[in-house]
C-alpha cells in the first residue's frame, strides 16, 4: 500500500462527532444544518471546523428542515458533495423532500441520530424517525458505535456517488446510545480516504455554462421507466456495496459484512436479529447467556435498504427461533408491534426451514433494553423452541410476565 | 431481483432521472410537452381600437402612433397615407371623431391624435418626393369631378391602383371645400397647394375651369372615360327666407369663404356684422369677420345655448376667445333698411325635432327684435348645383341617387362626398368625405374589373371596455397641449392659429396610446410567461408565437396583456393541438399507447403558430 499513514490516529468520540469527521474526511462541499436534539452535535462540531479552518466547506443554517433538505436537494443538483443530517420530527419535516432526491440521483448524505417521534417531546432514541421514510429510494443502514458510524458514512458516500447507483443515502445512528457515548475510534489519513472515495462527479450537474434541466414536468407514461429506473439503482446498489466493503477492508483493516453481523451464531438455536446500537447492550447478555449454556446468538442487519432479502433467508433458515427486537413502532402492522418482523418473515417465507419469529417490542421511547430483558426474551424463544409453537406473535417487552 | 429482465421500450426511454436539455426559446422544453395541462389557449387577436372604427376614412391611429412612439415616421407616414391622401391637411382641419372615440378620454385625457397626424403630415410634406406612387397603369381612364376631400381622395385611390385620373375642377385653384371653406388661418393655402402637387407627381391631370355642365357635359363624361366619380360637393348656399334677403349687406357664408380662399374676393365689410348659422361655417365665418375688418362680431343662432350647436367644441372656444358674442334662439326673419342693409329683424326660434336640421318653429306672435348690423353673413347650410345631371340619377333632397356602393344605377358612374352623404344621417366633414371617396374609389376598381362589389361589414370586435385592458401598466399623462396665436395677435391676421408639434411633444403624446386591443410588441406576454413558450420573432411588428405544446394556459400573459390583445380561448374550442389531460387519462384500452405516440412524435413536429 503505497499510501503513507503518518497522520492516522485513534481518538474517544461520540457518535456524533465521528459522523462530523467523516463529513470531513469527506471534504464535504456543502453543509445544511438545523438544529434539533440529539444530532445537533453533529453540526456544532462540523461549525467549529468549518470555523477553525480545518475543513472548507459551505456551512448553510436552513430555517426549517424542509429547507435544509431543499437546499442539499439544489446543492447536490450542482454537483457538489453534501452532508446533512436530523433527528425524530425533524427528519419527518423534511419528507416531501425524499423521493425527489432521490428521483432525481443525487446522492446527498444524512446523519441520522434517531429520536422518538412526538408527543410527547421524547428526546430518546427509537429507530421509527428514520425507518418512515424507508420506501423512498435512500440506501439505509445502523451503525452501533462510533468507529462503524464513522465508516459507514465514508463507505455511504462511494456507495451513493457511484456512477451505477447515483441515490442517497441515511447513515442512521441511535440517539444516546450511539450518538452521545464515547467510544474508541480510529481516524485514518486522508491519503487513505483519497484512494478510497474518488471525488464526486454527478453526470448531469446544473452548470450555466450546459444548461440542463432537472425536475421536468412529464406524461403519465413517461413515469414508469424512470420508477422502473430508480428500482434498478436500488437493486443494482447491492453488488457496489459489496465492493466497497471489500475495498474498505482493503485500505483501512477493517472488515464488515455489508448486510448482516453475526454474533455468536455458531451452534445456536434461538437468535436475536435486531438494529443499531443495543446490539453492543445485546452481545454481552448473550455472552452471559452462552456461559450458563443457552444456546442463543445474534444476527445484527447493517442495511436494511437495500435490503438483504436473500443473506437474511439463508442466514436465518439456520435457527430454530428468530426474536426481533423492533426499536421501532408500527402500528396496526402485520404484527401489531414494528417494522422488521414483517421484514424478516418475508424473506423467510420461501426458506424450506422456517424458524419461528416472534416479534420484541423493545428499546422504545430510548429506554435501555437492560440485561435481564435479553434474559427474559431469550426464556421467550427457548420456550417457544420447546413447545415448537409461539406463544404470542409480539411481546411487549417489560409490560409482561 | 425485480429489475431482472425488464426492458424499456425505445419510445418510452427518457434521460436519466428526466434530466433533459434545458428549455430553449426555439423548442422549450424539448422533451416534457406540458401543454396537456391546458384548459385556455392565449390566442392573440387584435381587435378594432375606437379611434380607427371612428375615423370616416378608418384610418390605421392605432397603428401610427405605434409607429411614431418607435421614433418610425416614415413609416407611419406610409400608414396613414393608405387611408388619407393629405394628413397635413386633416392634421389641421379635422372634427377627429377618432378623438372623442379614444378610450383614453375615460381615463384621463383623449390622445391628441389630430396633432400627431399634422405633425406627420408635415413630416410627409417636407420629403423631397411622397412615398406613395402610382400603380402600374391599367390602361383605363377615370374622370372625377370636383376637387374637394372626396374627389382628391378618390382621385388618389384610383391613382394608386393604376388609373389613369383627371380631375375637373371648376374653380380656377384645386381643392374644392378645402380651398374655398376653410379659413387660411386653419389650413394655409401653402400647405392645400403642395398636397395638390402631390396629387398631380402621381399622374393626375386636373383640369381647373372646368365646369361639368358647361364646359363638359354628361355625354361627354360617360363616353370619354372608362368610369367616372362625381365628388361635386356641396356649392350653393342655403337662403333663410327671409324679407328683403337680397338686399346689399347681406352675403352667403360659403362663397364668402369661398372668394377669400380663391383670391377673388372684393367684399368691404362694416364695422358691425352679424352671422347666422350655428355650424363649422358660421364659426368660420364669424372669425374671418373680424380678420376682413368687423369690429363687432355676433353670431345669432336658432340653438338654444352653445352646446346644441353642431360645431367643433375647440372652435367655438377659440372663436370666443377671439370676442364673437352669441345670441341664441333666435331667427332672422327680415333684412331691414332702405335698399341697404340697416338692422335685422329677430324673432324667437327653435327647431321642431330633436335635430338641427329639422324645420324651424318661429314664434311669429312675439314682438320682433331689431338688430343693428352693417353686415350680415348667412351660413345655414348648403345645397348641390345638379342642373346638369339626369333627373333619373336625382334624390328628392336634390343629391345623388347611389346604391350602397357609391354607384349609380348600372353604370360606371360613381358619386361621393357630400352631394350624396347630404341628409343621410352621415356628418358632412372632410374626413367623411375622403373615407367615401376611398371607398367609392376601390367600388370603381371592382365593377372596372368585373369583381363583385362587397358591402360594408361592421366591425366585429370594437375594444371600448377598459376592463378588457390591464390599466396597471397605463400611468395618468396628461395630454400634450398645441400652442396657438394669442387671441389679440391671431384677430387681425391671417396667420395660422394653431401651432404645430415639435417631434419629442408628438412622440410624447403617441407614448399616451393605450393601443387598444391590438399587439404593439410590448414584450409584456414574453417577459412574464413562466415557461419559455413565448418566442419572439420580429419585436417590430408585435408578432410572438407561442409554443403550445409547452404551454400550461396559465392565463399569465393573459392578464398581463396590457392592451387587450391576448385572449384565453377555451381549449376545447380547437380540435387539433396537444392531448389535453381528461383524455390523456382516459382509461380506454388501446387509447393511452396510441397518444403516446402522439405525444412522441409532438417534439419531431414544428410548432403550430398562431396569429
Amino acid at each position: 500500500m503505497a499510501t503513507a499513514l503518518a497522520s492516522k490516529r485513534s481518538v474517544r468520540i461520540n457518535g456524533c462527532v465521528a459522523a462530523a469527521q467523516a463529513a470531513k474526511y469527506a471534504d464535504v462541499d456543502v453543509i445544511t444544518a438545523y438544529p434539533i436534539r440529539p444530532y445537533t452535535a453533529t453540526m456544532m462540531a462540523l461549525a467549529q471546523m468549518v470555523a477553525n479552518g480545518e475543513l472548507d466547506a459551505e456551512y448553510i443554517v436552513a430555517d426549517s428542515e424542509h429547507s435544509q433538505l431543499s437546499i442539499a436537494h439544489g446543492a447536490s443538483s450542482s454537483g457538489a458533495r453534501v452532508f446533512t443530517g436530523s433527528s425524530g420530527v425533524g427528519v419527518q419535516f423534511a419528507y416531501e423532500l425524499y423521493s425527489p432526491i432521490s428521483g432525481s440521483r443525487m446522492p446527498v448524505q444524512m446523519m441520522i441520530a434517531d429520536r422518538t417521534l412526538d408527543p410527547p417531546g421524547d428526546f430518546g432514541s427509537e429507530h421509527t424517525d428514520a425507518l418512515s421514510t424507508r420506501d423512498m429510494g435512500w440506501l439505509m443502514g445502523w451503525s452501533c458505535n462510533a468507529q462503524e458510524a464513522f465508516d459507514n458514512h465514508l463507505m455511504a458516500y462511494r456507495i451513493g456517488e457511484d456512477p451505477r447507483v447515483l441515490l442517497p443515502q441515511m447513515v442512521c445512528q441511535d440517539g444516546f446510545f450511539v450518538s452521545h457515548i464515547t467510544s474508541d475510534c480510529d481516524l485514518p489519513d486522508s491519503g487513505q480516504v483519497k484512494e478510497f472515495l474518488p471525488p464526486y462527479k454527478h453526470p448531469y450537474p446544473l452548470d450555466p455554462r450546459h444548461p440542463v434541466s432537472h425536475g421536468p414536468q412529464i406524461m403519465p407514461e413517461q413515469g414508469p421507466p424512470l420508477q422502473l429506473e430508480r428500482a434498478r439503482a436500488m437493486e443494482g446498489a447491492m453488488p457496489v456495496i459489496e465492493q466497497a466493503h471489500e475495498e474498505f477492508a482493503r485500505i483501512f483493516g477493517r472488515r464488515y459484512d455489508p448486510w448482516v453481523e453475526e454474533f455468536m451464531t455458531d451452534g445456536a438455536d434461538v437468535v436475536f436479529f435486531m438494529q443499531g446500537g443495543h446490539a453492543v447492550t445485546a452481545r454481552h447478555a448473550i455472552r452471559h447467556m452462552r456461559e450458563d449454556g443457552a444456546k442463543v446468538g445474534l444476527v445484527r442487519l447493517r442495511t436494511i435498504r437495500p435490503y438483504p432479502t436473500d443473506r437474511v433467508k439463508e442466514v436465518l433458515s439456520k435457527f430454530k427461533v428468530v426474536g426481533v427486537i423492533e426499536t421501532n413502532m408500527s402500528l396496526g402492522c402485520v404484527s401489531s408491534g414494528g417494522v422488521l418482523y414483517a421484514e424478516v418473515c418475508a424473506a423467510l417465507y420461501e426458506s424450506s426451514e422456517r424458524p419461528l419469529v416472534v416479534s420484541f417490542m423493545a428499546g422504545l421511547g430510548g429506554e435501555a433494553i437492560v440485561q435481564k430483558e435479553f434474559h427474559w426474551m431469550t426464556q421467550k424463544m427457548l420456550a417457544a423452541q420447546q413447545r415448537g409453537g409461539l406463544e404470542k406473535r409480539t411481546h411487549w417487552v417489560g409490560f409482561e410476565e | 431481483m425485480s429489475t431482472k429482465g425488464t426492458h424499456i421500450p425505445d419510445w418510452l426511454q427518457v434521460p436519466f432521472a428526466g434530466i433533459t436539455p434545458a428549455p430553449t426559446q426555439a423548442k422549450g422544453q424539448d422533451l416534457f410537452p406540458t401543454g396537456n395541462w391546458r384548459s385556455i389557449r392565449p390566442v392573440y387577436r387584435d381587435k378594432m381600437p375606437p379611434c380607427n372604427n371612428a375615423c370616416g376614412t378608418n384610418e390605421k391611429i392605432q397603428g401610427y402612433l405605434d409607429l411614431v412612439k418607435r421614433g418610425k415616421y416614415l413609416d407611419a407616414y406610409a400608414l396613414i397615407k393608405e387611408d388619407m391622401p393629405f394628413p397635413s391637411i386633416t392634421g389641421r382641419v379635422c372634427y377627429h371623431p377618432c378623438e372623442q372615440a379614444c378610450n383614453r378620454g375615460q381615463y384621463d385625457e383623449a390622445i391628441s391624435i389630430r396633432a400627431v397626424e399634422r405633425f406627420l403630415g408635415d413630416f410627409g410634406l417636407a420629403l423631397p418626393r411622397d412615398v406613395v406612387h402610382a400603380g402600374p397603369s391599367n390602361g383605363k381612364k377615370v374622370a372625377v369631378v370636383g376637387s374637394g376631400p372626396a374627389g382628391h381622395s378618390a382621385a388618389y385611390q384610383l391613382a394608386r391602383m393604376g388609373y389613369a385620373v383627371t380631375i375637373l375642377e371648376k374653380s380656377p385653384k384645386a381643392g374644392g371645400l378645402n380651398r374655398g371653406g376653410i379659413p387660411d388661418w386653419v389650413l394655409p393655402q401653402d400647405i392645400l397647394d403642395r398636397e395638390v402637387d402631390r396629387l398631380r407627381q402621381l399622374g393626375i391631370t386636373i383640369k381647373t375651369n372646368t365646369e361639368v355642365g358647361k364646359d363638359v357635359t354628361w355625354d361627354d363624361l360617360t363616353r370619354d372615360y372608362d368610369a367616372c366619380v362625381l365628388a361635386v360637393g356641396l356649392t350653393e348656399p342655403n337662403r333663410v327666407r327671409a324679407e328683403g334677403e337680397d338686399k346689399d349687406g347681406v352675403l352667403y357664408g360659403l362663397p364668402f369663404l369661398r372668394d377669400i380662399g380663391m383670391g377673388t374676393s372684393k367684399v368691404k365689410l362694416g364695422p358691425r356684422v352679424a352671422v347666422i348659422g350655428g355650424g363649422n361655417t358660421a364659426i368660420d365665418c364669424a372669425r374671418e369677420a373680424f380678420r376682413q375688418g368687423a369690429l363687432e362680431v355676433t353670431m345669432i343662432t336658432v340653438e338654444a345655448s352653445a352646446k346644441d350647436m353642431p360645431c367643433v367644441p375647440e372652435d367655438l372656444h377659440d372663436m370666443l376667445e377671439e370676442g364673437v358674442d352669441l345670441l341664441h334662439g333666435r331667427a332672422m326673419t327680415a333684412v331691414l333698411g332702405n335698399g341697404r342693409l340697416e338692422a335685422l329683424q329677430l324673432r324667437p326660434a327653435r327647431f321642431s325635432g330633436a335635430i338641427n336640421a329639422s324645420p324651424i318653429a318661429i314664434d311669429r306672435e312675439a314682438p320682433a327684435e331689431r338688430f343693428a348690423a352693417d353686415t350680415v353673413i348667412v351660413a345655414v347650410g348648403q345645397h348641390a348645383a345638379l342642373g346638369w345631371l339626369p333627373a333619373e340619377f336625382k334624390t328628392d333632397r336634390n343629391t345623388i341617387k347611389v346604391d350602397q356602393f357609391g354607384r349609380i344605377g348600372g353604370t360606371n358612374v360613381f358619386a361621393a362626398g357630400d352631394v350624396v352623404q347630404l341628409g343621410t344621417g352621415q356628418p358632412l366633414m372632410v374626413v367623411n368625405a375622403v373615407g367615401d371617396g376611398k371607398r367609392v374609389a376601390f367600388n370603381l376598381d371592382h365593377v372596372l374589373r368585373g369583381e363583385p362589389l362587397r358591402p360594408r361589414m361592421p366591425p366585429v370586435d370594437v375594444i371600448v371596455d377598459l376592463n378588457r385592458m390591464n390599466m396597471t401598466y397605463f400611468p395618468r399623462f396628461e395630454r400634450v397641449k398645441q400652442g396657438a396665436l394669442t387671441p389679440a395677435s391671431r384677430r387681425l391676421s391671417q396667420d395660422e392659429v394653431i401651432l404645430a408639434l415639435k417631434e419629442e411633444q408628438a412622440v410624447e403624446e403617441a407614448n399616451r396610446c393605450f393601443s387598444c386591443g391590438t399587439c404593439n410588441a410590448c414584450d409584456n406576454c414574453y417577459l412574464v410567461c413562466p415557461e419559455p413558450c413565448i418566442i419572439r420573432l420580429d419585436r417590430s411588428n408585435g408578432l410572438y408565437k407561442i409554443l403550445v405544446d409547452y404551454c400550461k394556459g396559465c392565463r399569465v400573459c393573459i392578464e398581463e396583456c396590457p392592451t387587450g390583445c391576448l385572449e384565453g380561448v377555451p381549449e376545447l374550442d380547437f380540435d387539433t393541438g396537444v392531448v389535453r389531460m381528461e383524455t390523456a387519462f382516459a382509461i380506454t384500452q388501446g387509447l393511452h399507447g396510441r397518444q403516446a405516440e402522439e405525444l412522441r412524435l409532438l417534439p419531431q413536429r414544428a410548432a403550430k403558430e398562431i396569429d
